[in-house]
């Protein structure tokens, strides 16, 4: 081709580029825009208002069939009747139309003479001001004038006003009134359907007509568009952004349209509404209404973000729901996210973040079924975990060894430590060894060898004891009879228990099944009598239980035995393999020169105790048992936990083992089994897996594992803390205390525990009394007394309420959190009830009759047996405000009472014609009756020898 | 296969064959620069990209969206290093008939209008690289990650493509070498070749026998030295700065021994089976003395190789060109020693933060 001069390309042929490259680049803006506006949130809010639509017709439905065609028609026709009626009088009407027109004008334009009136006013006061200020006298004295006339003006225009808004709503009231009938008639065609015509408007709001379109189309969509991204901002709840913590931005409800709208409980996510919307979260009269609390102060998550599905980090509950997810929105495992969402059933793990200084949470059942779980199996004792209220105060959770041979015998110690479930198939204590980590016939050697040396170092070091009671032998089947009544129950699980007995399955204390094998007879006896003898630490409480009784006991619980174990001989000591170990553990920062002499220095007695000694310290034994020569404060040998909720998910071990990359899967298969990270690893002997295996149940390690997932390192801002007041904070602290000594396993403090109830569930009346606002029943006084001297008060329940082993700190902290819960002070008014009004005696003494109190309170009053308390002790026990409460309605107190309800709640007279039948009146008097005949002491307690 | 691809893929070996592969390249330029060669290395890149593309790894690799910028860049490399090495070729073979080179024929040394033929045709690539732009940021969207946390940096945390390079440098210099004075020498290096070279053959045409030593030279330092290292940070590098070749899964937990010795310890306890000298001085000596022997040599390397450019160039262009250059060898140098015999420093002076 032929170039014309002074050009390098055809012209013609540049001009086709460039028309194809604009061509090519129009389309690519066109591109850029639209991927700029769809956005999968758009699709959600669109679909919302499809269901919003269904929804409202649903309710138009219901609606009509509630109308009643009749009413309607009628209301019709009283509305054609008023039309004809005002139209007869239609003259007199258009004069009052054009009356009110004349008469709003008038007040229009008198309004706006008004104000430039007042505007003149209040200019020349500065003025006048102004000059006063410059000591402008000849401009003070013009502008005062002015200001003076223009004052007069303003009175004469705002009395005018005045009257022209007279004439108005006198006007007003005259069409009104000659329109009376049809406002009427209107109003009543309204109540009848104007719900409906409600409903059929919003129905109409959710039409997508060309408005709808135009208002949400591209490039006008940010003016007002009805589909938007829609957010809380939390103040309650910080983001951590490394330099500064700023409020958190939820946006969740872009997408969660119908969260915070109840109605919509029965559509598919993302459309439903949020579970117990009213008391517990989202609804506005909620304890965390969604304005202040946002979604991710509970549920975790990247709240912010409104990408995709993804971007939020929704975490899937299950595998099933994990598949569908992998479907429908190619669901993968977050990546560098530090806090995914919660799964469902671990959304409670968030509770503590904030309610930190509560030790049980009365919303929370699965937080603190986790949390009692961590208590009973003791985790504390080897991980520590900080700033948990009441567990510091927690006992370790082992029993002490520093007596043990007294109890039990070596060859028992030994075979336990090496398999403590073959003793006891519930046992707390984890097995150690024999996991898939140690099972290999070398390290079972070496493991043999610690054991055997573990328990000759503890036999070494245990005290002697001896029982101060002999096992004489008793009645195995009373024995039976008193363990299910008494109340052992309510922390031991035994075995061989008679239905309903055997439903309680308490887990604080441990699972007697086979004593016999287990312990000396005589130390039983003496542990039964009196427990603190043995172990002065114990929680364990005396049940003031006879010679005769601890005997029964004792032979029913020894009747049980565990043959398989008892004939397991344990293999003595591997000297070699004691040595080897020791020459590893002295070698660790010395030659194996001076190992060796270090070694040949010992006795063969020294090398089997230091051993022990070595692997008690190595296997963490003293964080949960106390033994001697072991400090006290020794630092526990599992990894805290107090931030575990945080820890970076890549800091997770996950070995050679197949799992899904997240805390809560590492923390679930950890539980499960503890060892399996070490599979696959050449670990040498002194660095494998210590954590033993638990053996807990699939719900147990799910409860675990929601509560460790809440652990997080957050700092909450104060404003969003559950900050408790002084006294409530004390509670806790008693609280701790009740958890402590398991009061809640007998007693139902408030909606809290009663776990051996289920054992009386015929009758309620023949357990622990349930404690009701226990601080407003007795007084301070005779709760302190009776945790110290347990004294009889319902003679005819068997279960006893033991004596415990109390300090005196523990009582005071027990009293201040029943009384803090009650919202309850310490000192009773006494006075006031030991005054009579005239005739007020009389009137009670006729009530005490009438009601026959003594049928069932027969104690003092004749020798039958009773069925209620003995009220002569009542003045020193119960508060009379609470006698009365308790009288007007005893079932709303404690629902299973069989104590009348002789005033029907304070509504009806109990007794006719006493005290002008005033129930209020009459309560009192009784209330008085009963504190006057009221002894000035407590009963005798209890003989504590049970004698 | 593969694994193979993996082994020769380790900076030694790899930098190792680059090397040999390069001299030969020189020798043989006539070839490299002939049209059949520019067929054979278009297809076997792309016949190699396809096989390897089928490879999970290589691919999640190749196809993340912070390397695909590299990869078109390595393409656009290759290519215009072979286009202008066809060039150069080209002319050679006519200016060695004794005719002039393309660039210097009559109708090649006509002026044409800047409009349309130069604002116009700039008009198009803008408009094309803003298409390109667009599509890419439409197909590849720019992640949105979690805000930055200075306590828990990404691993592997790299730095942008083009100071790849520079970051792999790290392996073997302190930061105060390859962060600082390299980076620096590069820059000053770089400004001051205008002032160093010259030769005017070469200007305004395509040549390779004319400019020998200047152009070998570059590309070396920028094939073999920039780009190499820029693709092993790129692509080889993974977790914990561990190397991983093109079909090697990153695993995070991938341990590899690596424990490098100083040129002291090496002198003073492996050779002489002494301990350090509690001096400094004295136990970096062999360091030092190597060091200053290596800047030293010029007059050596005058004496045998040097003496025409010195002729030409005048003592300081000259001198200034030997130290940049000895600068720019102390790279591989350095590179070696860590392969060879562990080195980590030659002179390891933490006292005085000076460590090379």
């Amino acid at each position: 081709m032929k170039r014309e001069p002074g050009m390098a390309y055809n012209m013609k042929t540049l001009n086709k580029v460039f028309a194809v490259l604009s061509i090519v680049f129009m389309f690519a803006t066109v591109w850029m825009v639209l991927d700029d506006y769809i956005r999968p949130w758009k699709a959600v809010q669109v679909k919302a208002l499809e269901i919003k639509k269904k929804v409202l017709l649903e309710k138009v439905k219901a609606e009509e069939t509630s109308i009643d065609g009749e009413k309607v028609k009628a209301a019709q026709e009283a509305i054609v009747a008023a039309e004809a009626e005002i139209a007869k009088n239609e003259e007199n009407l258009k004069e009052l139309n054009s009356k009110l027109s004349k008469a709003v004008k008038a007040v229009y334009v008198q309004n706006m003479y008004k104000g430039v009136v007042t505007s003149q006013k209040n200019a020349t006061q500065y003025k006048f001001e102004h000059a006063e200020d410059a000591k402008d006298k000849s401009g003070a004295k013009k502008y005062k004038a002015k200001f003076d006339e223009l004052v007069e003006t303003e009175k004469v225009a705002v009395d005018e006003l005045k009257a022209y808004q007279q004439t108005e709503s006198q006007v007003r009231a005259e069409i009104t009134k000659s329109e009376e009938a049809l406002i009427k008639a209107k109003k009543e065609m309204d109540d009848l359907v104007g719900a409906k015509e409600r409903l059929l408007t919003a129905i109409a709001q959710t039409d997508k007509n060309p408005v709808w379109l135009l208002r949400n189309s591209p490039f006008i969509d940010y003016l007002d568009p009805t589909v938007k991204i829609t957010q809380y901002v939390i103040n309650k709840v910080h983001d951590d952004r490394y330099f500064q913590a700023v409020p958190r931005v939820d946006r969740c409800t872009t997408c969660h349209v119908f969260i915070d709208q109840k109605g919509f409980e029965d559509q598919p996510q993302p459309y439903k509404t949020h579970p117990n919307i009213d008391a517990l979260a989202v609804g506005e009269n909620s304890a965390h209404p969604i304005k202040e609390f946002g979604c991710t102060s509970c549920h975790q998550g990247e709240g912010h973000r409104v990408n995709d599905f993804n971007a939020v980090v929704h975490t899937p509950r299950n595998e099933e729901q994990k598949k569908e997810w992998m479907e429908k929105y190619h669901w993968h495992e977050p990546h560098k996210i530090p806090q995914p969402m919660y799964r469902t059933q671990d959304t409670e793990a968030a509770c503590i973040k904030c309610h930190k200084d509560e030790v049980r949470l009365s919303f929370a059942p699965r937080h603190n079924e986790g949390r009692e779980l961590i208590e009973t199996y003791g985790c504390y004792g080897c991980h520590k975990i900080d700033g948990i209220a009441g567990w510091k105060e927690l006992p370790k959770p082992g029993p002490s060894l520093a007596k043990i041979k007294g109890k039990t015998n070596k060859e028992f110690l030994k075979n336990w430590i090496w398999s403590p479930h073959t003793y006891n198939p519930k046992s707390k204590m984890p097995a150690f060894f024999n996991q898939a980590n140690n099972s290999n016939a070398e390290f079972q050697r070496l493991n043999i060898a610690e054991v055997n040396s573990m328990a000759e170092y503890i036999w070494s070091k245990s005290a002697d004891y001896a029982p101060f009671k002999k096992f004489e032998g008793g009645n195995k089947e009373k024995g039976k009879q008193l363990v299910q009544t008494i109340g052992c129950l309510g922390c031991h699980e035994i075995a061989g228990v008679d239905a309903p007995y055997d439903s309680v399955k308490a887990k604080k204390a441990s699972y007697l099944s086979a004593i016999g094998s287990k312990v000396n007879p005589d130390w039983l006896v003496s542990w039964l009598k009196k427990p603190s003898h043995y172990d002065p630490t114990t929680i364990m409480p005396s049940f003031r239980l006879s010679d005769r009784d601890a005997n029964d006991i004792a032979s029913y619980l020894l009747s049980f035995k565990n043959t398989k174990f008892e004939q397991m001989e344990f293999t003595s000591l591997d000297k070699q393999a004691r040595d080897e170990l020791l020459l590893e553990y002295f070698s660790q920062f010395d030659t194996m020169e001076t190992a060796n002499a270090n070694l040949a220095k010992l006795s063969d007695e020294e090398r089997t105790h230091e051993l022990g000694y070595r692997s008690i310290g190595k296997y963490g034994c003293y964080s949960c048992h106390n033994i001697q020569g072991f400090e006290p404060d020794r630092a526990p040998i599992g990894p805290e936990l107090t931030k575990v909720g945080s820890k970076p998910v890549e800091q997770f071990g996950f070995g050679h083992q197949k799992i899904e990359h997240s805390r809560h899967a590492w923390i679930e298969a950890h539980l499960e089994q503890p060892s399996r990270w070490d599979i696959g690893v050449p670990k040498p002997f002194k660095d494998l897996t210590k954590m033993p295996n638990f053996y807990l149940e699939k719900e147990e390690i799910q409860a675990i594992t929601t509560y460790l997932v809440g652990l997080v390192g957050d700092k909450v801002p104060l404003l969003g803390q559950n900050r408790l007041s002084a006294n409530k904070k004390l509670a806790q602290e008693g609280k701790a205390v009740a958890v402590k000594y398991n009061c809640q396993g007998c007693h139902k403090i408030d909606d809290w525990g009663g776990y051996i109830t289920k054992a009386y569930e015929d009758d309620l009346n023949q357990g622990p009394p349930y404690l009701v606002k226990e601080g407003h029943r007795v007084q301070t006084d005779w709760l302190y007394d009776f945790l110290r001297n347990v004294h009889p008060i319902r003679s005819y329940v068997k279960v006893r309420m033991p004596t415990f082993n109390f300090s005196t700190d523990e009582i005071n902290k027990l009293i201040a959190y029943f009384q803090a819960d009650a919202d309850q002070g310490t000192f009773v008014e006494m006075d006031e009830y030991l005054t009579w009004e005239p005739g007020e005696k009389e009137a009670a003494k006729k009530l005490w009759n009438d009601l026959a109190c003594v049928t069932c309170h027969t104690g003092g009053f004749n020798n039958e047996t009773p069925q209620a308390p003995n009220l002569h002790f009542a003045k020193k026990r119960l508060r009379p405000t609470w006698i009365q409460k308790w009288l007007t309605n005893p079932s709303a107190m404690m629902e299973y009472t069989v104590m009348p309800n002789f005033w029907e709640n304070g509504t009806i007279s109990a007794s006719e014609g006493v005290l002008g039948d005033d129930p209020q009146r009459q309560i009192r008097a009784l209330t008085k009756y009963i504190l006057e005949f009221s002894y000035d002491r407590n009963p005798q307690p209890w003989p504590k020898d049970g004698q | 296969m593969k694994e193979l691809i993996n082994f020769l893929s380790i900076p030694q070996y790899a930098f190792t064959s680059l090397l040999i592969l390069f001299f030969i390249g020189i020798k043989k330029i006539d070839f490299v620069g002939s049209k059949k060669f520019g067929k054979i290395l278009f297809w076997g890149t792309i016949i190699f990209f396809l096989w390897a593309m089928t490879d999970s790894v290589f691919f999640a690799t190749i196809s993340w969206p912070d390397n695909i910028p590299i990869g078109i860049l390595i393409a656009i490399v290759l290519w215009s290093t072979w286009f202008s090495i066809h060039k150069a070729v080209e002319n050679d073979a006519r200016i060695a008939k004794g005719e002039p080179p393309i660039e210097g024929t009559p109708e090649n040394r006509e002026k044409v209008w800047t409009w349309p033929n130069l604002v116009y045709t700039e008009l198009f690539a803008i408009i094309a690289c803003t298409i390109f732009l667009v599509v890419w940021a439409i197909l590849f969207k720019a992640p949105l990650e979690e805000p930055a946390n200075p306590t828990w940096a990404p691993n592997p945390a790299k730095a942008p493509w083009y100071f790849l390079g520079l970051q792999e440098m790290l392996v073997y210099f302190d930061p105060w070498l390859a962060g600082v004075v390299l980076p620096g020498m590069i820059i000053v290096g770089l400004c001051a070749i205008p002032y160093i070279d010259i030769n005017p053959l070469g200007n305004g045409y395509y040549t390779f026998k004319q400019r020998k030593f200047a152009i070998t030279t570059f590309l070396f330092g920028w094939l073999v030295l920039w780009i190499f290292l820029i693709i092993v940070g790129t692509f080889l590098r993974g977790p914990n700065w561990t190397f991983y070749g093109p079909f090697e899964f990153w695993d995070h937990h991938k341990v590899v021994a690596e424990n490098n010795i100083n040129l002291s310890e090496i002198f003073w306890i492996k050779l002489l089976n002494v301990g350090l000298p509690q001096n400094i001085f004295l136990r970096e000596i062999l360091g030092i003395l190597g060091t200053i022997g290596y800047f030293a040599s010029v007059p050596l390397i005058t004496k045998y190789w040097g003496k025409n450019y010195l002729k030409r160039m005048g003592n300081i262009r000259y001198y200034l060109m030997i130290g940049l250059m000895l600068v720019m060898m102390s790279l591989p140098i350095k590179m070696y020693l860590r392969w060879l015999i562990n080195l980590k420093y030659i002179v390891f002076m933490p006292e005085f933060e000076f460590n090379i």
